[in-house]
């Protein structure tokens, strides 16, 4: 009895000692991989890793992981959510534009944000959304209908809601936004509707606007010769993908997406800066400091809208701030994040589009690639070789670990006429050839020569990121439902349970009552999973 | 068919309660006139090209350049699963469909309206066609050995794609190259798997379903199978289809009463 007394004690201690909604400062964003206890931005820390220092579950018992819990959601919508997790709160979205708040030790609901959409929202991929961010007792979600909303994270009341373009003309939100110092960064869609695309800041107390850049010059200004007559109106390069934070070099790194209208240049010939880009902003002014194009004059769909992985490490033979970009066109890049300069570009999918890249990391293209009439096959596919779902790095292993399409695709070009809110993309290609469909992996990569170590094959091409931990594990899953945990020295499969539902999102780890937890989404559901008995 | 919907509606309503019945009521037969007497106002050979270039533009990445369907509907058999009526296609087009890919056209109805004309025109001329002699075409389902493979309306085999509304889906185009051709089209439901049990017994059957792990199957004898991939040695996925080509066995005139046959299935019950 006694026993049971003391138990009952240190459990209630162990509440007291964890309160919800402690203040999630700046500084404990910037500190992110001190507290592994919380997954408090998109990709885990600043520096993009989707990495989890938590060593729990490991390659000997991973085999025990259970179900925690699971919370149903209430939509019919793509789930793409990555969850964010705060002092013993989960906050992800629900699509089309909704934000949960549940405990993160039981999946109990504490509050629901409904956004109601108008009658017609046109999103060339959905009605999705890839999550939130979060500061001190607010949550930041941007909406299918193009606006930015603060809620209160105690009750998910509406703090502000400003309109951040007209999505009658094609633009929307689907990017989770990202924190730095009290700015709330947030990037647009509608790359296939004719937008001009920017990068935002916004103050997190009024919503306010501190800064805009637009990714296509105006006339007269630097790379506005790149395209055509009036093309730069409507010429897309949205930045619907998280990017990533340098607090040394006070930048942003983030990824551009593609030109408009994505498979006929005819109207915008020239290389269409700043398309398809790795952009360096100074997180104060929005000025940029340097770029780097990796696929001018698009005419494939081959955004750069990977999360930019930011490492310091020795780079032929002196130390450098370095990032690693496997991209969607089958090429792994490393750039030195102080200047854009290209290091290394190597394929890490199959691809049969470029002989190479020369020196500048400029693709040496082949004859014969661009989509036509009758059709062009071509490897990538139009999704590419990866995607928007998220690479992960380990310090551990020190190897980046990409979800990879092995696919091509055939490239129709057709006729194409810009009119306001409507698809502006010159034909579609087939996304997947029926007697052809091709296959996934996930992919270990030497990051400083782009050699792959190993890979764990899929039968069906993955949408969902992967994420490694200090337990030597890497976590991914399919689109046939599986969730999997692989060794991360060699890929063998170590766990692997059916959600029952295709996985379009990022896990994540966490810690709950002491112990870690992964969680995931699949279906129109999130599920965590701990260690059993 | 509109109307049926409609009238359920209304009485659905009723039992609501007594105001909503007056209001149903006062209503009701404002929107069922609306919907069985809107036409569409632009309906002249420039409207019909207008609507054609409109539709390569943004509807034909999905539906086909000439309507024939591919990752949408095919839009030439004048008959719709959201609705045939020229309101119906108003609607649709304009707002598109929840829960769908459709998306909607930011456009102005009279522009929507050309695009209405147009799909009018490609379900012209399928109208057209049918001259076939359908209980011929039946004869020949049967004779032919079809139905060994196919069902319609619950009776026939199952190894190959249920017909029972191919009418519907597919347009006569389709279903002539279908005869003709069969290895142009084969959808991965109707890929043949086969492999060698740890016994050492070989196996064969259509695939229906896959995954990194485990297979799923029908085999020549109907019955269904799930399989670890683990447990099976020489595993093979056979991409051609099973069904013999008509190209030389059937005269021209047997083809078209069996496409017309096949033109003329709809599920019982009637279409939408």
């Amino acid at each position: 009895m006694k026993r049971i007394w003391v138990a009952s004690v240190v459990i209630m201690l162990a509440c007291a000692a964890t309160p919800l909604h402690a203040q999630l400062t700046y500084e404990r964003l910037l500190k992110a991989e001190q507290d592994p206890g919380n997954w408090l931005t998109y990709s885990g820390n600043y520096r993009s890793w989707r990495y989890s220092p938590l060593n729990e579950v490991t390659r000997d018992n991973a085999r025990k992981l259970k179900l925690k819990w699971v919370y149903q959601m209430q939509t019919t919508h793509t789930v793409e959510t990555t969850p964010l997790v705060a002092d013993g709160v989960m906050y992800f979205t629900e699509p089309p534009s909704n934000v949960v708040a549940v405990d993160a030790a039981t999946g109990r609901q504490f509050w629901r944000y409904r956004r109601v959409m108008p009658k017609k929202v046109n999103a060339c991929c959905g009605q999705v959304n890839r999550g939130i961010a979060l500061l001190g007792d607010r949550v930041f979600v941007g909406t299918v209908d193009a606006h930015l909303v603060a809620l209160d994270a105690k009750t998910g009341a509406v703090l502000w809601d400003i309109e951040v373009a007209d999505y009658r003309t094609g633009h929307s939100i689907t990017v989770a936004p990202l924190i730095v110092k009290d700015m709330v960064i947030c990037g647009i869609s509608g790359g296939e509707y004719g937008i001009r695309g920017f990068l935002d800041a916004y103050d997190v107390a009024s919503g306010k606007r501190r800064w805009r850049y637009w990714t296509i010059p105006a006339p007269g200004e630097p790379g506005s010769q790149t395209w055509p007559g009036d093309s730069w109106k409507t010429g897309g390069a949205p930045t619907w993908v998280t990017g990533s934070f340098d607090p040394e070099q006070n930048l942003i790194i983030w990824g551009t997406g593609n030109p408009s209208p994505d498979w006929n240049g005819d109207s915008r010939k020239g290389d269409n800066l700043y398309s398809d880009s790795a952009i360096a902003l100074d997180v104060d002014t929005g000025k940029l400091k340097w770029y780097f194009q990796h696929v001018p004059h698009d005419v494939h769909d081959w955004d750069s809208v990977q999360v930019p992985v930011l490492v310091d490490d020795e780079f032929l033979g002196r130390p450098r701030k370095l990032i690693y970009w496997a991209h969607r066109n089958a090429f792994y890049y490393v750039l030195d994040r102080e200047t854009g300069q290209f290091l290394l570009g190597k394929p890490f999918a199959t691809q049969t589009w470029a002989k190479g890249l020369d020196e500048k990391g400029r693709p040496i293209r082949l004859p014969n690639i661009d989509p036509s009439l009758e059709g062009t096959y071509v490897w990538p596919g139009v999704q590419g070789a990866t995607n928007w779902f998220s690479p992960s790095y380990s310090p551990l292993t020190k190897l980046l670990y990409v979800s990879v399409w092995e696919n091509q695709g055939l490239y129709r070009k057709g006729e194409q006429e810009y009119s306001p809110g409507n698809r502006y993309i010159g034909s579609v290609p087939m996304i997947d050839l029926p007697d052809d469909p091709g296959h996934g992996a996930i992919r270990a990569l030497n990051p400083k020569t782009g050699d792959r170590l190993w890979e764990y094959k899929l039968q069906t091409k993955p949408w969902a990121g992967v994420l490694s931990t200090a337990g030597q594990l890497v976590f991914g899953g399919s689109d046939e439902g599986h969730v999997f945990a692989l060794d991360a020295t060699n890929g063998k499969e170590i766990w692997r349970q059916n959600l029952g539902g295709i996985i379009r999102t990022n896990p994540i780890s966490y810690q709950s009552q002491g112990k870690q937890v992964i969680a995931i989404a699949a279906g129109n559901s999130m599920f965590t999973f701990e260690l059993g008995d | 068919m509109v109307k049926q919907i409609r009238l359920r509606g209304i009485v659905v309503i009723g039992l609501a309660g007594l105001t909503w019945v007056v209001l149903a009521l006062a209503a009701a037969p404002t929107q069922v006139e609306e919907i069985t007497t809107t036409r569409n106002p632009r309906t002249s050979f420039a409207d019909v090209a207008a609507g054609a270039k409109t539709f390569r533009s943004h509807c034909a990445s999905c539906h086909g350049v000439n309507g024939e369907g591919g990752r949408g509907p095919n839009l030439t058999s004048g008959v719709f699963f959201h609705g045939s009526s020229d309101l119906d296609l108003l609607n649709n087009i304009s707002d598109g469909i929840q829960g769908t890919e459709m998306p909607g056209l930011f456009y102005s109805p009279d522009r929507v309206w050309q695009v209405v004309a147009f799909l009018r025109s490609l379900s012209a001329g399928t109208a057209a066609k049918p001259t076939a002699d359908v209980a011929r075409g039946a004869e020949l389902f049967t004779s032919r050995g079809c139905r060994q493979c196919h069902r319609v309306n619950g009776e026939g085999g199952r190894l190959g794609p249920d017909l029972s509304d191919i009418g519907r889906t597919r347009s006569v185009e389709h279903l002539r190259a279908a005869l003709v051709d069969p290895q142009a089209d084969v959808r991965q439901r109707y890929w043949v798997v086969s492999f060698v049990d740890t016994s050492g017994k070989n196996h064969e059957g259509f695939l229906m379903n896959e995954d990194s792990y485990t297979v799923q199957f029908m085999d020549m004898n109907e019955r269904l199978h799930s399989v670890s991939k683990s447990a099976i040695k020489g595993y093979k996925v056979e991409k051609t289809s099973r069904m013999p080509s008509f190209k030389d066995s059937l005269n021209n005139s047997d083809l078209e009463q069996l496409v017309g046959y096949l033109s003329s299935l709809r599920p019982k019950g009637g279409a939408q």
